[in-house]
């Protein structure tokens, strides 16, 4: 409970990324139980396969330079796209927003930690495991081969019978256990952790939106892990789920792939959408417009977008009928999401628009999602459909909404939130070369590929002929990808360089209203060093900049509420103290969920040597790992918290 | 840094119309432009997305001007008031959202009408046509002909043609950009479509591309289209059911040969062709001089493969044929394991599903070969023989060339054929039209 | 203060009936189980989804309700159909809906349960009414309840067990057609839950037996109750898809 005297502030010198009092070194990162810590750490590890999966990119681009190349072989083209794009969607675009809900939400709603924080390390060394066990299949020549997409029967051993798919197939099954774990930790802590007065409706926009990505994640994961599931027991069971022989129908795949697949664009969207609703009002000095609109259109979203599956599978020949309804389903989901467009240039509107970097990447996820979006509703159609259907021009429209949309709006993210992170602001210098050269060579990249497309180029081909009227289009994408090269240098420099010489940042870096503001930067371990109570949905702005919410009706909590949860009017934080002084009792560091997860994804990974004709090998590993894991498990559950 | 660099933002747009305006240009041929009305399927199409484009168009022009209008009106001037705090505005809210329904619908409605026309069944009177997709090449067959082909598809201009869309292995897809949408080729499951190649495309050649990935050599799996007159088309038809017009000598080779297999065991003998057809009727064959050239594979193939072409001029077509028919040799050329040639191997009994490779009574009428991946000649075919794999990674068939590296067998050939053998063979190929 | 509740389900000591603040007033474990009920209501729809697809489109017997003949391809629904097939090659209809039932009936039967060990872990400590006899008593204890519904759990296991060694003596394994892979990976699901539900309940009878489970136990208890009820519920509706439809 509160200590007797007043706490004692810390001095430290400003700037240090690392906030005072915070236990250092390795064995810190990986005992921690912090939310902020591991939102770190998503960050670091996912910009990390973020330059893999780039560099996969780029050798692709390089090969399909011109016509004919023989850069790399049919077989190793096939394995980096594979690669390239289960790298871009399940271990940087998710993890870099995993990133973000857990560094952010706690601090966004009030909170000092999410739900479970040993379950939340969990879910980050499960990711990161996982992740290697993905990717390390390259250097040996076994990555993945079938698409991200994995479409059977060329998944069943019949046709791939190497380890390329088991990697794939074992590695999606241990992703599936990360994202899950997350989300039931952020659904419990966004319903049950929020501060006094912060109803569901004064949440900050972002909360909002990953709020709704959670849900999607539970409940289009199933999906996936069963279609998964079926495609590991045929390859290593026997089971005929998807043999051609025993009369099974590769549609089933595609229906289970897709129940999953189209919830998951949303999750990768969404929390840009998220990031792009905070840094727009900040940054024109208006409040977001809507707000009501874009929570509701977020909802719409995410219940529409479990209704339009099938949208990719408009050329298996599922009858008009079925074909009508997904289009008319696909369409619709496109007015909530215009809605968000427009709520966007009206936020804008009357304001006084700073260009901060942050700004220009939150900016352009408006323009290029617009092109995107335009992109999408031209494939809404089914007859237009089967011209561009697995041609170049879906390349150009997903790579708009996803490089376009989420990575520009994460972009954005990562600078407006650095100072918070780190203690200080990354160069705007820098940070412009990076924007222009992303936009520029992102647009340079994949405008071409509408041409291509509806001239002509499938997906998915390691090489063309020549005369075939693609060759422009692509030299102009392989520059684009030189350009974007080069901005990816330049953020990656911005980012590390900034930790120690970046302009020491206040705990207000950009005049925001939510709560994350109103401690220092970068926040102490127990977050707030008292729970503020709020009465609107911009609570930094409610004592700051008040004409800012004027408007709004600010109600507070009831006495009795603020009462039990010891909380305190709103207020800025800008010293620092130690838990222990404050009274605060604070989750003890602990090594137990990273080796719960290294044992669940060796036991999960002990598979894999059932292919390579070692089945006693394969059950030592897998019940040895699996008596292990749940050891760790026991010790884990047993030992108190904090 | 918070100011809008307008000469970075001209560079940007300037480049971007450089790329618009490049990509337009007149003087590069995209011959397989989807936007070509060789088709009503196509028309129907082109009709439906002209819509949709001038929609989009609109939309694009409209929200990123709002856009870029905004942020230059309101950009940070200095000493500016503080901007009004709005926190929304219902009527607004409304408009905007029912403005998007008003560009929907104008998409939604031909799009139902489209999806109804074009999903029809169709005309009963239609040239059925079964396509069947393997890895990585296309088996046509015509029923109402009792012509089963590969990789070259023949059509009668002005026609409809119903396709029947199957698959051995893998999923595939049938597509030819320039004549009308894909439909995919689903294991246990048949697809239908259709269209009408227009009237006046008497003697035009489109080309046809696998466009569901199905594995290493999904990029080579390619096909040709040959629309002909009617009249042309049915003289082709009526010739490629007949088994091939052989060569005299090849025929000649047959007679001799049969007298030294008399020495040999009962079960080798040469089952007896059928009677010789004058080898000037051999039906309609797409003329080379039409092809263009995007229609004209340039496929590299690999340094490494390397075959005496000089044998090829002096090759034998009669001891061609006798390693591919004789029984004895089929330990050593067991093509027709795997290859129907019409009129030989009846022994074998190989039916169209069972055989594993494309039919090739007459292969030498064909202008491409592999899956539309090489021009059909002598060396290409010499070369593909000795080893396929090098030339087409994950191709199924043997490497036969004696010392050749084989990646199907992970080992190197020591039972297989000499330079000379492959090319007395592929002279015999050659010579069936 | 208001600060992340301990993922433990057993409770630990230092933390008593205090209970901390929250939005809802509900524990934080509560509003995770029941997202994790959601989540595994979809699991369970993609495979009954799945089984239904898959349903009559077997090549090969045997079938789920049908009599069918190993060498011919006569398929029917009653034993008239294979008369003239050889003895030794008739495929009997594979599920045994009387034996199922009883199965089924002691697993709802297990949920009563669990209900009664609750309501005993959450009456622990009241005094019993006067002239309480060994039923009374027995009502009362919670190691007995939850004793009795782990026991009833592994009776069905049990059945599931015996059911699926007499289909693999009939001739259907989880390879031999799409009836067999779709049928026992959606029962063997359904029993991996089950059994995890078991071992749950196991180990909350240890604590009752080491150190006791009262009302402060509520929550953990309640999350088993919240978990086992839900497995029990969706048995009931792949018995009604799978067993009674035909």
């Amino acid at each position: 409970m509160a200590t007797t005297a007043a706490p004692a502030p810390i001095n430290t010198p400003a700037g240090t990324s690392y906030a005072p009092g915070e236990a250092t070194g390795i064995w810190s990162w990986l005992t921690t139980v912090d939310h902020k810590r591991i939102g770190t750490l998503y960050l670091w590890t996912a910009l990390t396969f973020f330059i893999v999966a780039g560099i996969e990119a780029f050798i692709i681009r390089l090969q399909l330079m011109k016509p004919n190349n023989q850069l790399v072989s049919a077989e190793m083209y096939n394995q980096l796209f594979t690669m390239h794009g289960t790298t871009m969607v399940f271990l940087v675009i998710m993890p870099l927003s995993a990133a973000f809900f857990n560094y952010l939400i706690p601090l966004q709603i009030g909170a000092r930690d999410v739900a479970f924080p040993r379950l939340n390390a969990f879910s980050y060394w499960v990711y990161l495991f996982g992740g290697i066990f993905m990717t390390v299949p390259i250097f040996f020549d076994v990555a993945p081969n079938g698409g991200w997409f994995g479409y059977a029967p060329l998944t069943t051993m019949q046709f791939s019978g190497g380890l390329n798919i088991d990697f794939w197939v074992i590695g999606l099954q241990i992703l599936g256990v990360s994202s899950l774990a997350a989300a039931f930790n952020f659904i419990t802590t966004i319903i049950n952790m929020r501060a006094p007065g912060m109803s569901l409706m004064r949440m900050p926009i972002f909360t909002w939106m990953s709020f709704v990505v959670q849900f999607l994640l539970i409940l289009a994961f199933p999906a996936i892990t069963i279609a998964l599931f079926f495609l590991q027991f045929d390859r290593f069971f026997g089971t005929q789920f998807y043999e051609i022989a025993a009369g099974a129908d590769p549609l089933l795949w595609q229906h289970l792939f897709w129940v999953f697949g189209h919830p998951e664009v949303y999750i990768l969207i969404l929390p840009a959408f998220g990031l792009v609703s905070e840094i727009l009002p900040t940054f024109s000095k208006k409040p977001l417009f809507g707000y009501n609109v874009m929570v509701y259109s977020g909802i719409m979203i995410g219940f529409l977008g479990f209704g339009v599956w099938a949208h990719h599978m408009f050329a298996v020949g599922m009858g008009a009928t079925a074909d009508t309804i997904f289009a008319m389903a696909t369409l619709l989901i496109g007015i909530p999401t215009g809605v968000k467009i427009f709520n966007w240039v009206a936020t804008m509107w009357g304001g006084n628009i700073r260009f901060t970097v942050a700004m220009k990447f939150a900016i352009s996820l408006v323009a290029l999602f617009t092109i995107g979006g335009i992109s999408g509703v031209m494939h809404s159609s089914p007859p237009t459909d089967l011209q561009q259907t697995d041609t170049y021009f879906i390349v150009a429209h997903f790579h708009y909404v996803l490089f376009g949309g989420s990575i520009m709006g994460i972009m954005g993210g990562i600078y407006f939130y650095y100072p918070k992170i780190f203690g200080r602001y990354m160069s705007e210098k820098l940070g412009n070369w990076h924007f222009w050269s992303f936009f520029v060579g992102m647009n340079m990249t994949f405008f071409p590929m509408h041409y291509a497309g509806m001239l002509g180029m499938p997906r998915r081909i390691y090489t063309y002929d020549i005369g075939q009227g693609w060759e422009q289009f692509n030299l102009w994408s392989t520059v684009g990808a030189l350009l974007q090269g080069v901005g990816l240098i330049c953020f990656v420099y911005n980012f590390v360089k900034s930790r120690k010489r970046g302009e020491v940042a206040p705990n207000d870096a950009w005049g925001a209203g939510t709560l994350e503001w109103s401690i220092p930067s970068p926040p102490p371990d127990y977050n707030f060093a008292k729970i503020p109570y709020v009465t609107s949905r911009y609570p930094l702005w409610d004592i700051k900049q008040p004409e800012m919410t004027a408007e709004l009706t600010h109600t507070a909590p009831d006495a009795g509420v603020i009462a039990d949860a010891h909380a305190v009017p709103m207020h800025e934080e800008t010293q620092y103290y130690t838990a222990k002084s404050l009274g605060i009792p604070m989750p003890f560091p602990t090594i137990k969920p990273l080796f719960a997860a290294l044992f669940m994804v060796l036991m999960m990974a002990g598979l894999v040597f059932i292919h390579l004709d070692l089945f006693w090998v394969a059950i030592f590993v897998m019940i040895g790992s699996g008596a292990a894991f749940v050891g760790s498990l026991y010790g884990w559950l047993t030992s108190p918290l904090e | 840094m918070t100011r809008l660099p307008y000469r970075r933002l001209g560079a940007a747009m300037f480049i971007a119309a450089l790329t618009l305006a490049l990509a337009a240009c007149g003087g590069q041929e995209y011959p397989n432009s989807t936007f070509i009305r060789n088709t009503e399927i196509n028309t129907d199409i082109i009709a439906l997305w002209d819509r949709i484009l001038f929609m989009g168009t609109l939309v694009f022009i409209f929200v990123e001007g709002l856009l870029i209008y905004t942020i230059f009106r309101f950009r940070a001037k200095p000493n500016a008031p503080l901007p009004k705090p709005v926190h929304g505005n219902v009527t607004l809210e409304i408009a905007w959202t029912l403005l998007p329904v008003l560009i929907l619908i104008p998409i939604a409605v031909p799009t139902v009408k489209t999806i109804f026309k074009t999903q029809a069944p169709a005309a009963a009177d239609a040239l059925q046509v079964e396509v069947y997709g393997h890895q990585w090449w296309w088996e046509f067959r015509y029923p109402q002909y009792g012509v089963t082909t590969a990789n070259e598809l023949y059509l009668p201009a002005g026609k409809t043609v119903a396709f029947t869309l199957r698959t051995v292995d893998v999923l595939h897809s049938f597509w030819t950009p320039a004549l009308a949408g894909k439909r995919d080729l689903i294991s246990n499951k048949t697809n239908y479509m259709w269209y009408t190649p227009d009237a006046k495309l008497a003697e035009d050649a489109f080309n046809g591309f696998c466009t569901e990935y199905c594995g290493s050599s999904h990029a080579n799996m390619r096909f040709r289209v040959y629309t002909t007159t009617p009249e042309n088309f049915e003289s082709w038809a009526a010739h490629q059911k007949l088994s091939a017009a052989g060569s005299p000598a090849a025929l000649a080779a047959t007679a001799s040969a049969d007298s030294a297999a008399k020495k040999a065991p009962a079960r080798a003998a040469i089952i007896p062709t059928p009677a010789p057809v004058p080898v000037s009727n051999v039906g309609y064959i797409f003329p080379e001089s039409k092809l263009k050239s995007h229609n004209v594979p340039h496929t590299p193939i690999p340094a490494s493969l390397t075959f005496d072409d000089a044998l090829l001029t002096s090759a034998d077509v009669a001891a061609g044929h006798a390693l591919v028919t004789n029984i004895a040799n089929l330990g050593k050329a067991p093509c027709l394991t795997c290859h129907i040639i019409k009129g030989e191997g009846a022994m074998l009994n190989l039916s169209d599903n069972g055989a594993k490779g494309p039919n090739l009574t007459h292969v030498g009428t064909r202008h491409t070969f592999a899956g539309g991946l090489f021009p059909t000649n002598a060396a290409n075919m010499a070369r593909w023989i000795k080893n396929a794999q090098v030339m087409k990674p994950g191709a199924t068939m043997n490497t036969f060339g004696i010392g050749e590296y084989s990646a199907l067998i992970k080992a190197k050939v020591t039972a297989g054929l000499t330079d000379k053998e492959i090319a007395d063979i592929v002279a015999y190929l050659m010579s069936l039209k | 203060m208001t600060v992340a509740t301990a993922d433990t389900p057993a409770g630990h000591e230092g933390h008593h009936e205090h209970v901390h603040y929250t939005s809802t007033g509900l524990e934080n474990r509560k509003i995770a189980i029941w997202a994790l009920i959601g989540s595994e209501c979809m699991l369970f729809a993609s495979l009954i989804s799945t089984y239904l697809i898959y349903k009559g489109r077997s090549k090969v017997g045997p079938f789920p309700h049908e009599w069918s003949c190993k060498t011919s391809n006569v398929v029917g629904k009653t034993a008239e159909l294979v008369a003239g097939c050889a003895p030794a090659d008739v495929l009997k209809p594979i599920l045994d809906i009387p034996v199922t039932s009883q199965s089924t009936f002691v697993l709802l039967m297990s949920s009563l349960a669990m209900v009664l060990a609750l309501a005993a872990v959450e009456n622990k400590g009241h005094p019993l009414p006067a002239g309480a006899g060994w039923w009374d008593r027995c009502l009362a204890s919670s190691k007995f309840w939850l004793m009795a519904t782990a026991v009833m759990g592994v009776a069905f296991i049990g059945y599931q067990s015996y059911e699926f060694t007499s289909f693999v003596h009939e001739g259907l394994t989880i390879k031999t057609n799409l009836f067999g892979s779709s049928f026992f990976t959606l029962t063997g699901f359904h029993g991996a839950h089950v059994t995890v539900g078991v071992l749950w309940l196991m180990s909350l009878l240890w604590i009752d037996r080491t150190r006791g489970l009262g009302p402060k136990d509520e929550l953990v208890v309640d999350i088993c109750a919240l978990y086992w009820h839900f497995v029990d519920v969706v048995w009931i509706v792949i018995f009604t898809l799978v067993y009674l439809i035909s």
